[in-house]
């Protein structure tokens, strides 16, 4: 199989493409619904569905609110592990930092900081141990959200594009690179080998429909597409490349990484310690309003979208204020930094370099935080390009070699079908679910986030074990049906979503759209009855051909999973 | 029983996943301290390489299930690993004393 150099970039696109191409699935599917994280926040939290707002006054509004933010329990126990003795009462710890952050899509804001603790860390390499607070806050009114309301947007569905909820050993992270790397290879692969595949389906008779049309969707979808799946699997690997994939500077070449920062500090002035002498807060809104006018200056003025104070209290304290991008393909920048105790500007940071500016734009193009409602639904119609891409993938796969499984009694086909069935439709009844699961259960109830969680995994298993149970057909060369019953399980679920949310909240889509128009909330809904329509469409179609024939046939598979995939 | 062409495939896909990885690790560390040395700043370099060393390692990983001998795979990934990652280490070690 690697006696030519086409059969063996083959081998790498059909075996590769496949194992990986599950991982793929979740990452063009939950990449595509991160797109609108912030609406689908808006969605399954009702509390928080106003207008998005700006950085709230630090002196009026936020100063209250960090003075009540305590150390989060979850990384009190974290720390707890890292440390010898017990840790002080967290009522009593220091807050050392902090952060809030926004952007323009965002209503509520996201704050947190590092506590100080006096305890030795266990390994002494693990210098600067602090415990974290975190919150969400209301900058309307300065309260700060239930640590229940699970943001299924951006605390669920974006980290599952990424890192797949595996947190152990940055096993997710590790996985979804490996399938990047997989990704940018089944691409080139795929250029390579396609001429030779389309010759040889021309002459495999019997199947010739059903293989046709799901190789000219799976060509299609690739190569229409093949510059931006190129695209965010390259930058997937860039943006993570100097923490995580290569992370150069925490090891290898640490001893260098450690003499720049050095240099670097006494370069810029900002105080690595503390100095170990209190000193006030000078009024971080008249900083705010010094740097909007540099930013104005400068020709580019503009909202922030970062706020940061470290050694909080100190002499050496000082406070950087960022830029937000909403206006352009980059992230928070432009930051100018001041003294905390005096509020002049200690350093104004320069334009990028070249090199800086081709990586911001290609991470920023990635994670586009810019405003630019158009691209933003092109972003989601690429995402679900790729999944489309990836789904045909698994039926050419499947249709290729179940009638040879069949004759020789393997069971293969029937495994990847399962599969398939698992990360296509199911996939999308685990993400719908939660939503269902995120109306039905009350606002009050107590780790409300955490029970959605756990319907989000028993909606998946179950999808699995139905998808492995009515799989058999598959080994006699014939249709699942789990395809079928799983889309109008789908469909039933989109459906009741949309009643939930109108039941619930009174949100509905008259309303949304037209009378109190309230798009964030109004695009899930319209995108949840879009899949139903569609998983509804297919699964008649599908069930239309298992009865038209005696020896049914895949024949709108490839096309099945085209419609179950044009969900939002 | 494992058959040859099970071993076979398996070799390839170690070299390709991590001796791959290996040369571009070594070969980022060679880029990095080669051009603090030419006075470039640390985090140029180092965002300048990231966005290389992805590019060097798909053409490397194609190239491992591409060739003929396996043998010429392992030494150059292995052996080009460990050649830069003494290099580098040599460079950073006169840079830092």
């Amino acid at each position: 199989m690697f006696n030519s150099f086409r059969m063996s970039m083959g081998w790498v696109h059909t075996w590769l493409g496949l194992v990986l191409g599950f991982v793929l699935m979740i990452c063009f599917f939950f990449g595509a619904l991160s797109v609108f994280d912030r609406e689908i926040d808006r969605w399954a939290i009702p509390d928080t569905r106003f207008e998005p707002q700006p950085m709230p006054s630090f002196d009026e509004v936020l100063k209250p609110v960090f003075d009540e933010l305590k150390p989060h329990p979850t990384d009190m126990a974290a720390t707890q592990q890292r440390v010898i003795g017990d840790l002080p009462d967290p009522d009593t710890m220091p807050l050392k930092s902090l952060y809030a952050y926004t952007t323009h899509r965002d209503p509520v804001l996201r704050i947190g900081g590092e506590f100080g603790i006096p305890n030795e860390p266990k390994d002494p390499a693990d210098d600067h141990l602090h415990v974290h607070g975190w919150a969400t806050v209301n900058p309307t009114t300065g309260e700060t959200l239930s640590d229940s309301a699970l943001k299924i947007g951006s605390d669920w569905f974006y980290p599952m594009h990424f890192n797949l909820h595996l947190r152990w050993n940055m096993l997710g992270y590790w996985i979804v690179g490996v399938a990047a790397l997989v990704l940018l290879a089944a691409l080139v692969t795929g250029v390579i080998i396609h001429r030779k595949l389309f010759r040889e389906f021309f002459t495999f008779r019997p199947w010739k429909h059903v293989l046709r049309s799901s190789l000219d969707l799976h060509n299609v979808t690739g190569v229409v597409a093949l510059p931006f799946h190129f695209f965010f699997a390259f930058t997937a690997l860039v943006i993570f490349a100097t923490n995580i994939y290569l992370p150069l500077s925490h090891t290898t070449l640490k001893p260098l990484h450690e003499q720049h920062e050095k240099l670097e500090a006494e370069r810029t002035g900002l105080p690595h310690e503390e100095s170990g002498e209190a000193a006030p807060l000078a009024s971080v809104d008249a900083m705010v309003a010094e740097a909007k006018r540099r930013w104005a200056e400068r020709d580019m003025p503009g909202e922030v979208g970062y706020l940061f104070m470290d050694h909080i209290g100190d002499e050496n304290s000082y406070v950087s204020i960022y830029r937000a991008g909403s206006d352009r393909v980059a992230l928070v920048g432009e930051g100018i930094h001041f003294k905390a105790s005096t509020g002049e500007v200690i350093r104004e940071e320069p334009p990028r370099s070249v090199v800086a500016s081709i990586d911001e734009f290609l991470t920023g193009l990635h994670l586009q935080h810019f405003e630019h409602w158009m691209l933003r639904w092109l972003y989601v119609f690429g995402g679900l390009l790729g999944a489309i891409c990836i789904a045909t993938g698994f039926i050419l796969f499947v249709e290729k070699r179940k009638a040879r499984h069949a004759k020789a009694g393997s069971q293969g086909s029937r495994i990847v079908d399962a599969m398939a069935v698992t990360t296509v439709t199911g996939m999308v009844i685990a993400a719908v679910s939660m939503l269902v699961a995120n109306r039905i259960l009350p606002a009050d109830l107590a780790g409300k986030g955490q029970w959605e969680q756990t319907v989000f995994w028993w909606a998946w298993g179950l999808a699995f074990l139905h998808a492995a149970w009515r799989s058999s057909p598959v080994a006699k060369a014939r249709v699942n049906p789990a395809w079928r019953e799983q889309s109008w399980v789908l469909a039933a679920l989109s459906l009741l979503a949309v009643v939930m949310n109108w039941v619930t909240t009174g949100d509905h889509l008259i309303k949304t759209l037209f009378t109190d128009t309230y798009w964030a909330v109004a695009g899930v809904d319209l995108s949840l009855i879009a899949t139903a329509l569609i998983a509804m469409l297919v699964a008649r179609k599908l069930g239309a051909k298992a009865t038209e024939t005696v020896k049914p046939k895949r024949g709108k598979s490839a096309q099945h999973n085209k419609q179950v995939n044009a969900y939002d | 029983m494992i058959s040859q062409t099970a071993l076979h495939i398996t070799n390839r896909i170690i070299a390709a996943f991590l001796g791959g990885y290996a040369f571009t690790w070594g070969l980022s560390a060679l880029a990095i301290t080669t051009m603090v040395t030419l006075g470039i700043d640390f985090h140029e370099a180092e965002t300048g390489m990231t966005l290389v060393a992805f590019l060097v390692f798909l053409a490397l990983f194609l190239w491992t299930f591409a060739a003929a001998s396996m043998l010429r795979v392992w030494l150059v990934l292995a052996g080009g690993a460990a050649v830069m990652m003494l290099i580098a280490t040599m460079l950073q070690n006169s840079l830092v004393s």
